[in-house]
Formats: structure tokens, sequence, C-alpha cells
């Protein structure tokens, strides 16, 4: 059989965790052979089957340009509607294996050392990861999917599977509780159990195709992928965790990790990605218009319960990080008030106003009850548990980052009464740094004719 | 029906009076008492919250002699175990909690603009169908039910949960409650079906199918509902018997599929305020205390040991109230 046709399917294409991947990398060898043009692995590339590579850079020439090539192959696919698949046809290539678990391990370990598992970098390699293994998966045939799936479910999951041992999974919602079958603790996966513990409470129906719509192989693919990416995860934490005891890291990792970064900040400056060509949004005086519905409805004052949540925990950081630090989210680097805001002019003239005009419009008054919620207020900007806001007490306590959409839903249910955009954002900030970009927009291509028109008209 | 004398605040004697006459350390269940020492205790000596906070008792008499001789407005403890209770410190687990208060049910037959009868005994209907969701799907066990007042608490010290944080909490909250709106288009082998919530006898449309239910056959003529118009809300009061034989197809066909979707987004939203995901999520609350006084409205804060028969009018009624006069 030629070397390069199509093969059985390696589990580690799927499971970089596997024990046939990790024998790959026991197998690799040396290090610095990444950089070594690789006869094999271009030969793989361009004899892929569906691939469209008509310049030699979107080739990889060697381990380390595979590596990135899987991350620029995530980011383009995320961030390019022009995106052509066919450029990385080799991502899918089953034959590809042995040379993908190797720059999967580079890139988990460039990013770790070099970033931490709280970065930018991170977080985007462990969604890369998932997609990719939703992507090859989607390749495969049904029956080599269904074998694939059988034998990764037999390697991490006993036979009898509790939601319960998901409890990272769900804490990071890569899985929701609602989309799982659940009966008497245990995720439904098995269709004997199904057809002999759920299958009879259906009526009209045929218990078998209820179980492949329910449940069939998607629940399963979804279990296995969110485990990958939170093994992938956790494997960032323990590989950052065992160089912070290393005196050097091997300066290849942080070449590779620079590399990546450039990946990153790539759909910022060529795809007109929102913020700018920087990708960053400059704080500036707050917008009430690119407000949030939930926003609106704190503004006005709360009748009912949830004063002071409303006020402290969702307004607070909400109103100082619009107005300072509005893309805090995408640059992911923590500032003090103080970093944007030396004087505290805007604290003190426009952001500390607002929220205590809010708090007045209570019913009863925040302050007229609760005179103590002033100094929770200052002690949620970073500035400690003091009646004033002064720079000596900055730093004392944390400068809280805004409630995402599902806190809100948890802690204030009666303010989310979402509108169309509410649908594309996860968080009130995102909402405003949305609204704000199209309301700038407006008024930039409104502003050319109506000058024409005040022209025209003076002209008549 | 409820006394005249019932539900008043208690005044600074009759609380003296219950903790050294009718009270005793043995009303405390195992479940606070086993566990005494990892707990931190919170009061509210005037009525203005709990803010006597930290406290600790090295043993189930000291708590006796504190509760006697001081006979608090209101009596806390924390959900959480710690190792150091009294900094808050070295968290080891929480209960898990279901607070279900009757005032904020959100769709109350009663109309009353605090706590009555018919609001209690809606909350503990919701509390009964939660405890059947809890077990039933989640499979969990060491359910305690607590009636704390104004409505019931849910304690849950099934080991395997006691550890999960905040964010899995809010997730069992959104499960139990029917918050979330269940997807009803479901592939196989690359065709897509439509397959409504009710049509599925199990999982988490069942769960949102009872909610659902038990909400539009609660409605009243004054609900408001967003995306819910007076035609809509009449239509759906007009039908909705329908539900009760679990005839869903012809209730929607009736409503019209697109007001059909508006109403059950509606409803989903609205489930969330069945129990107050707040005291879920959070892994420092302080609960109130079973056994002590609710001297807001002069109730025990009582364990409820057999849910159908439970009547906090009966059972949850301090002797002192009965001493009253007219």
């Amino acid at each position: 059989m030629n070397k390069y046709s199509i093969c059985m399917v390696n589990v580690a294409f799927i499971n970089p965790f596997s024990d046939e991947a990790r024998q790959i990398v026991r197998e690799y060898g040396n290090l610095n052979t990444i950089y070594q043009e690789n006869g094999d692995l271009i030969q793989l590339v361009t004899r892929s089957p569906s691939q469209d590579i008509s310049d030699e850079e979107s080739i990889p020439h060697n381990i380390m340009d595979l590596a990135l090539k899987r991350m620029e192959w995530y980011v383009k696919k995320r961030n390019n509607l022009e995106f052509d698949y066919r450029k990385y046809s080799y991502l899918y290539n089953r034959n590809i294996t042995n040379f993908d678990v190797i720059a999967f391990y580079l890139l988990v370990q460039a990013v770790s050392v070099k970033f931490g598992p709280n970065s930018r970098e991170s977080r985007v390699m462990v969604e890369a990861q998932g997609k990719l293994m939703e992507s090859r998966m989607g390749e495969l045939l049904l029956s080599e999917k269904r074998d694939i799936l059988g034998t990764i479910l037999n390697t991490l999951l006993p036979r009898e599977v509790k939601w319960t041992m998901f409890a990272d999974l769900l804490s990071s919602r890569k899985i929701k509780l609602t989309d799982l079958v659940l009966d008497q603790g245990n995720i439904i996966l098995d269709k004997d159990y199904f057809m002999e513990n759920l299958g009879f409470k259906l009526e009209h129906r045929d218990p078998g195709k209820m179980y492949d719509l329910l449940i069939g192989d998607k629940i399963k693919e979804l279990i296995i992928n969110r485990m990958i990416m939170q093994k992938t995860e956790d494997y960032i934490s323990e590989v950052y965790q065992k160089s912070q005891r290393q005196v050097e890291p091997n300066p290849i990792l942080l070449e590779l990790a620079d590399k990546v970064t450039e990946i990153l900040n790539q759909p910022m400056a060529t795809y007109g990605y929102r913020g700018g060509a920087t990708g960053k949004v400059e704080a500036s005086p707050l917008n009430q218009e690119a407000f949030p519905p939930c926003v609106k409805i704190v503004l006005e004052g709360m009748k009912s319960g949830g004063r002071n949540d409303a006020i402290i925990l969702f307004l607070t950081p909400f109103i100082s990080y619009a107005r300072l630090y509005p893309d805090v989210f995408r640059r992911n680097t923590t500032l003090r008030v103080s970093d944007v805001d030396p004087e505290l002019a805007a604290v003190e003239k426009e952001i500390l106003p607002l929220i205590h005009e809010a708090a007045e419009r209570c019913t009863p008054p925040l302050f007229e009850d609760q005179p103590q919620e002033k100094v929770n207020i200052n002690a949620k900007m970073g500035f400690g548990m003091h009646s004033e806001i002064e720079l000596k007490h900055e730093g004392e306590t944390t400068w809280y980052t805004p409630m995402s959409c599902e806190k809100v839903k948890l802690h204030l249910p009666s303010l989310c009464k979402p509108d169309k955009t509410c649908k594309s954002i996860g968080n009130p900030l995102s909402y405003y740094i949305h609204r704000l970009t199209d309301l700038r927009y407006e008024e930039a291509t409104s502003e050319e004719p109506g000058e024409e028109s005040k022209q025209e008209s003076r002209e008549e | 029906m409820v006394s005249d004398q019932l539900l008043k605040p208690a005044t600074p004697e009759e609380r003296r009076r219950y903790y050294r006459e009718e009270w005793d350390v043995k009303d405390i269940p195992e479940f606070i008492s086993n566990s005494v020492q990892k707990r931190e205790f919170g009061f509210d000596h005037m009525g203005r919250g709990p803010n006597d906070r930290y406290k600790v008792f090295r043993s189930m008499d000291l708590l006796r002699k504190f509760l006697r001789y001081r006979a608090p407005f209101a009596a806390y403890s924390s959900v959480a175990f710690y190792e150091k209770p009294q900094r808050r410190d070295g968290w080891i687990k929480s209960e898990l909690v279901f607070d279900v208060d009757a005032k904020d049910i959100p769709i109350r037959e009663c109309g009353c603009q605090g706590v009555c009868e018919v609001c209690l005994n809606q909350a503990l209907e919701i509390i009964s169908s939660l405890i059947d969701t809890l077990k039933g799907d989640l499979g969990l066990k060491d359910i305690h039910v607590v009636y704390s007042g104004r409505g019931y608490h849910l304690r849950l010290f099934d080991e395997s949960v006691m550890t999960m944080d905040s964010d899995v909490r809010g997730q069992i909250v959104q499960y139990l409650s029917g918050a979330e709106l269940p997807r009803n288009e479901y592939a196989a082998e690359g065709v897509t079906y439509k397959l409504e919530h009710f049509t599925i006898p199990f999982g988490y449309p069942q769960v949102f199918t009872d909610r659902t239910r038990y909400a539009i056959l609660h409605l009243t003529p004054e609900t408001q509902l967003d995306e819910v118009n007076q035609k809509l809300l009449k239509d759906v009061m007009k039908n909705r018997e329908l539900l009760e034989d679990n005839q869903w197809g012809i209730f929607r066909s009736k409503i019209g599929p697109q007001r059909y979707l508006k109403l059950i987004r509606s409803i989903a939203s609205l489930n969330m305020a069945l129990v107050d995901a707040k005291v879920s999520i959070d892994l420092k609350r302080i609960l109130r205390l079973p056994s002590s006084l609710h001297s807001m409205v002069s109730m025990k804060c009582t364990e409820v040991k057999n849910i159908e028969t439970f009547d906090p009018f009966k059972e949850a009624v301090p002797k002192f109230v009965y001493e009253r006069k007219s």
C-alpha cells in the first residue's frame, strides 16, 4: 500500500491525549528537528485530497510551520468571511497524525510557558483544538466515526456516566446541563439503557429513531470534544505550573509563542475586526445611547428588590469599565482605574455621579436606608472599603469586571430584557462596544450628506 | 383560614418567651447539629438585617445558651462548612440550596401583597416538583425541606454536589426551574426534524413542559408577561384546560405556532424566578436557622418531615401567637 493512501484513522488524530498520541511523542526524538524542512510533511500537504494550494506560503515546511498553520486555520475560519478551507485541507488528512500530534504539544507548551493558562493565547488554543476535532470528526465516514467515538469513550469514561463527573465542564460552560439527557443522575449515552428506561415513555414514536435523534452520536461527540478541550486547558495549567519552577524556558517555545500572538493579532489588522486597526477601544466619555437594556433599567432606578446588587455588583463595574477600559475582555490585561484615569477626574465627575444618581432613583433611594453602600461602590472600583476615593487606597480591593449575561440572568433576572443586539453578545460590556461602534459608523456615514444638504439649502 | 393574629411581627417579649419557654435545642435538625463547629452563624438582633456575623459555636450547648439569652430577632447559619468558620476561611463544601419565597413566585394566583396561605401552598407545590427533578433526573439524595417563615428552603447534602462551584449551581438552577427554551430541532444522518418539548417525555424537555404547564395553569388575567399581549393571554387562558389532559399539540395549534413560541419564551424567562438563584449560587450564604423564630411574621422556621401533610399554620405557629389578644 502506498505510504500516503487512506489508512485506518488513528485515535490520536482526534484525541491528542490518547496512548497512541503519547507513543508518537515518545518516539519523536529531538526537538530541534522541528525547524528542519520535512519532505514527508510537504508531500502530505501537497497531496491532500481537495487541497487548493497555489503558493509556497500556504505550505507548512516543517513542524513549527504546521503548529502555526493550526492556529491560523482557526483564526481565519473564525474571522474571515472568505476563508478557504481548501488551503488547509491537510489538517483534515488523517495521514498527518504523527506530525500533527507533535505540533499540538509544541503549541500547548509554547502558550503555557509564555502566557499561562488565563491568556488569550491559551483560550484560543483550547477553542482551536475543539474546533479542529469537530471538523475532523465531520470528515470521517459514519462507521469510522462510531468506532472512534466508542474507543475514546471507553478509555475516557466508565460504563455508567454520572453528570456530576462533569463539574469542570459544566463550570466552564463547555457543556450545558440542559443539553444532556439525564435519568437517575446518569447521562444517557447507551442505546440499550435508553430503550429499557426511557423508550417506553414515548407515544406514537419509534424509540430507536428517537434515540438517534436525541442522543445518537451527537451527545457522545459533544462530550468527547468538550473533555478534550478541558484536558487541553488542564494540560496548559500543568505545563505552566512546571515552567514556573524552571529557570529558563526553551527559546524555541518562546519564539513559537510570539508567532502565535502575531497570528492572533492578524484579524484585527486584516479583517476589519471591530475596534479598528489595533483592536483597541480607547477610553472615551460614556454614550448612554449605546447602553444595553439591562443597564438602562438600572439607571432608571430599581423599583423592587435587588437594589444593592443592581447598583453595586452590576452597575458600578459596568459604568467604570465602559468609561475607562471598555475592551478589558479583549485585551485580557489587568489594569487599575488610575492607569487610565490618573487624576481620577472621570471617576469623580462622570462615573460616580451616574452611579449615585441611579442609586437615588431606586425605591426607596439606596443611600437613604443603606448609606454604607457608598463604600461598597468605591470598593468595587478597587479603592478599598473607604468613604472617599483616594489613590493611596487603590489596590486594597479588586476592580470588579462587569457581570456576564449569564450571571445577570442568575443574580438579577428582572434586568434581562434582551433586544436584537443582545443575541450576539455574552456580556453587557460587549454590547456597549458593539453599539458604540455601530453608532460611530452611523454618525460617520450620515455626516457627509448632512453637510451637503446644509450647503445646498444655503445656496438656495 | 389564617387568623388575624398570625403573620404579625413578634415583640421583644414574645421572642424571649419563645426561646425560653417553647424552643428546644433538640429542635435544631441533625444536619446542623452534626456540623455546628464547621459553620458560621449570623444574627439579627434589631430587625435590621443579620449584621452580627462570623459567630462560631464549639458545641450545641453554647448555641443553646446564646439563643436563650439573646433571643435574637433572627438567627442564621452558613450553608458552607469551613476549617475556620470564625474567619469564613478554609472553605470545605456547601450545601446546595434552593429558596422558594412565596412572595416572589413569578405567577401568583392569590395576588396578595405579602404572604398568604394560597401562595405558601403554591411554594410547597413548586418545592415538590423541584424534588422530583432533583431525584429523578439528577439522581440526588439527602434532601431536606425547611419552612422558612415566608416560603421554603430545599437543602441538599449529597456529597457529589457539595463541592461544586457557583457556575455549576447556576446551571442546576436553570435546569430545575425550566429557565431555558429547549431546542426544537434535532438532526440524525443529515436530516433535521422538528420536535417540540412536549413530545419528549423525559430529560430537560419534560422539566420544561412541567414548569410551563404549571405557569400556564396559574395565569391570571392580571399576569404581565413580556411579549404576551392581552389577546394572547386571553386565548391562552381560554384553551389552557387542554393542558390538564396533556393535549399540548392541540393547545399549540389553537394558539398558533408563532404566538406559542412567544408564550413559552416569555415563560422560560419568568421561570428563572421560581427559585432565588442568588441563594443557590452563593457558596457562603447564611440561611435562617431551622427551629429559630422568624420574628417579622411570628412563625417558626421548621423542618418539614412530611411534605404531603405539612401545614405551616398548624406546625410552625409559636404558642405565644395563640395567646395574643385580638
